[in-house]
């Protein structure tokens, strides 16, 4: 019998046009029906000098079910070349031509032939979510535009993190990634955010090595590039958000790099005074118990489920309920992820579980005693339910639209800062 | 269950005449895969039905031997004009196959939910495609199954 999802936290794969979005002057060419990518796009800082209504689109209907949809594809690549001033074409296809078998490998391939900056990635809503669209992006890239560099360069790091508009923090979490590598000597190299486009991806193959701030998205990315260009990776799998996790994050990847630890522990130090002052600042507010809940819950993906719930233990001393992980992670990844939560401070394990259903995230919330009020970060359709149980409530994942979210951050030393004042903003609103 | 397939073709070889030009439609019916000839079904002549030459021509938009699909085949309904009679008796079909089509036409079949191909091709190729397309729905199979 056919499953009905309820409080779907992510989109079909075709969601990926959001990745090449975000690589500055690169646009997506969407070999799909025409509501595809009006479905898919949010309204969240999408909109700018490519916006998903001028993505060339083949617009394919039941004439193409039926007679294939190539010849469109192949006009649609044509002219979007001709009419459309970017750097980086990215050809995506969405479910009904991989359906009926469309092989848009072979049109793109003729323009590559061409010495065209343009990739294929195979984007099918039922090959999976959007994460895994993100990757087959990246894999696009690599298998069919990198070329092995036997020149690197000293320092140069790649960091790949969150999955760009998925993730409401991407671009400050990437800014602020790339400043602390930038402190501890190294050079950042990301190819999503500003100015972070093609001269990017042209200096992957040149790195020292991949860095991968995520539980399990990119993962398979890194290891390709290991493979096909030769560069090692460091596999990091907690967001570092708050002084704990960032200071071990920075010691991680300064010994990976080679990097003087005497460098490292000074940009550390450094840090830790100012964090440590403002918490200290602020620690009549810490310790006054009734205004924090006495428990709490992440309903994210397993990048935030997992960064969250190591801050909010190690640096805020608040306790762990269960945890809910909601990007359908594939079970291969699983068991290290339950590992990691269990690698709390104070001999603290957390409890997660890996469900999609909203529904039953929702009743587990309901039926859990929290010792009175919950605090819930989530999702939107976390807010109506946070209401019912009086609990705290802060929109940290998708669908968000309870916050506008420019460039803040919630990574590194001053992210932490900011993900308590948001967290505390909404706690002293129940008392005033 | 059959149904009826219209084609535009002036050899019932190629699919070699766009909506607005052609004279006659090959009407083929269609069972499961297989499919034959039912009919010819001859176009109507509106302008002389409808007596006033020069007004017809206004409202069609269409020399009909020199139009291109634009206008020779789309604009008769969209100008506030009755229906014309070549589509209406097509209204049995479920789909319209054609070398081109306007859209205004488009709309009017799609407000009957008559399907329409705009190809270039066989006759033969057009009907394999479309019946083997319209077996496989018909029947829930999927699409991705080339076999």
């Amino acid at each position: 019998m056919a499953k009905l999802l309820d409080k779907q936290r992510y989109k079909c794969a075709l969601g990926a046009m959001q990745t090449v979005q975000a690589i500055n002057r690169a646009i997506p060419i969407l070999h799909s029906g025409p509501g595809c990518a009006q479905k898919l796009s949010d309204s969240i800082g999408s909109s700018g000098y490519f916006s998903p209504n001028i993505f060339p689109c083949t617009s394919i209907n039941e004439k193409d079910v039926v007679f294939g949809g190539v010849k469109k594809l192949d006009t649609t690549i044509e002219n979007a070349l001709k009419v459309i001033d970017a750097d980086f074409y990215v050809v995506l296809s969405g479910c009904i031509p991989e359906i009926v078998g469309d092989d848009t490998g072979e049109v793109v391939s003729r323009y590559q032939e061409d010495g065209k900056p343009i990739v294929y990635a195979s984007t099918a809503g039922f090959k999976g979510n959007n994460y895994k669209g993100h990757e087959q992006v990246i894999d696009a890239i690599i298998e069919q535009y990198l070329e092995k560099s036997e020149e690197k360069e000293e320092g140069l790091v790649n960091i790949w993190a969150d999955v760009p508009y998925q993730d409401l923090f991407w671009l400050g979490n990437i800014r602020e990634l790339e400043k602390l590598l930038k402190e501890i000597g190294l050079k950042p190299n990301a190819i999503f955010g500003y100015k972070n486009g093609i001269e990017n991806i042209n200096k992957i193959p040149k790195a020292q090595f991949n860095l991968l701030v995520s539980p399990w998205v990119s993962l398979s990315n890194v290891k390709k590039m290991e493979r096909k260009l030769g560069i090692p990776y460091l596999h990091y799998p907690t967001l570092p958000i708050g002084a704990f996790e960032t200071s071990k994050f920075l010691r991680t990847v300064g010994e990976f790099a080679g990097v003087d630890k005497e460098k490292v522990e000074a940009v550390i130090n450094e840090h830790e005074n100012y964090y440590y002052y403002l918490i200290e600042r602020y620690a009549d507010m810490f310790l006054e118990t009734r205004v924090m809940a006495k428990q709490f819950s992440v309903v994210a993906d397993a990048q935030y489920a997992l960064g969250i719930t190591k801050f909010l233990v190690n640096d805020l001393g608040l306790f762990p309920a269960k945890q809910f992980v909601a990007d359908d992670t594939p079970k291969q990844y699983r068991e290290k992820i339950k590992e990691e939560f269990k690698n709390l401070n104070y001999g603290i394990e957390a409890e997660v579980s890996f469900e999609t259903d909203g529904y039953k995230i929702h009743n587990e919330i309901r039926e859990h005693d929290y010792h009175g009020y919950p605090l819930i970060l989530g999702s939107y359709y976390e807010k109506e339910l946070t209401n019912e149980l009086a609990g705290h409530y802060l929109n940290i994942s998708w669908p968000v639209q309870d916050k506008v979210v420019l460039d803040d951050f919630y990574v590194g030393y001053t992210g932490g800062i900011r993900l308590i004042e948001d967290i505390y903003s909404v706690a002293v609103q129940r008392w005033n | 269950m059959s149904y009826k397939i219209a084609v535009a073709s002036s050899d019932e070889i190629n699919v070699d005449e766009t909506f607005g030009q052609a004279e006659r439609f090959i009407i083929y019916e269609a069972n499961g895969k297989n499919y034959n000839k039912l009919e010819t079904r001859d176009v109507v002549d509106e302008t002389s039905k409808e007596g006033d030459s020069t007004d017809a021509e206004v409202k069609t938009g269409c020399d009909k031997k020199e139009s291109g699909c634009g206008t020779g085949c789309g604009t008769g309904g969209g100008c506030g004009g009755a229906v014309p009679a070549k589509l209406e008796f097509l209204y049995d079909c479920r789909a319209v196959v054609c070398k081109k089509i306007g859209t205004q036409v488009q709309k009017q079949l799609e407000k009957k939910a008559i399907s329409y191909f705009d190809v270039t091709c066989t006759v033969k190729e057009a009907l394999d495609k479309i019946t083997f397309y319209y077996n496989r729905i018909d029947n829930h199979i999927s699409l991705r199954d080339k076999s």
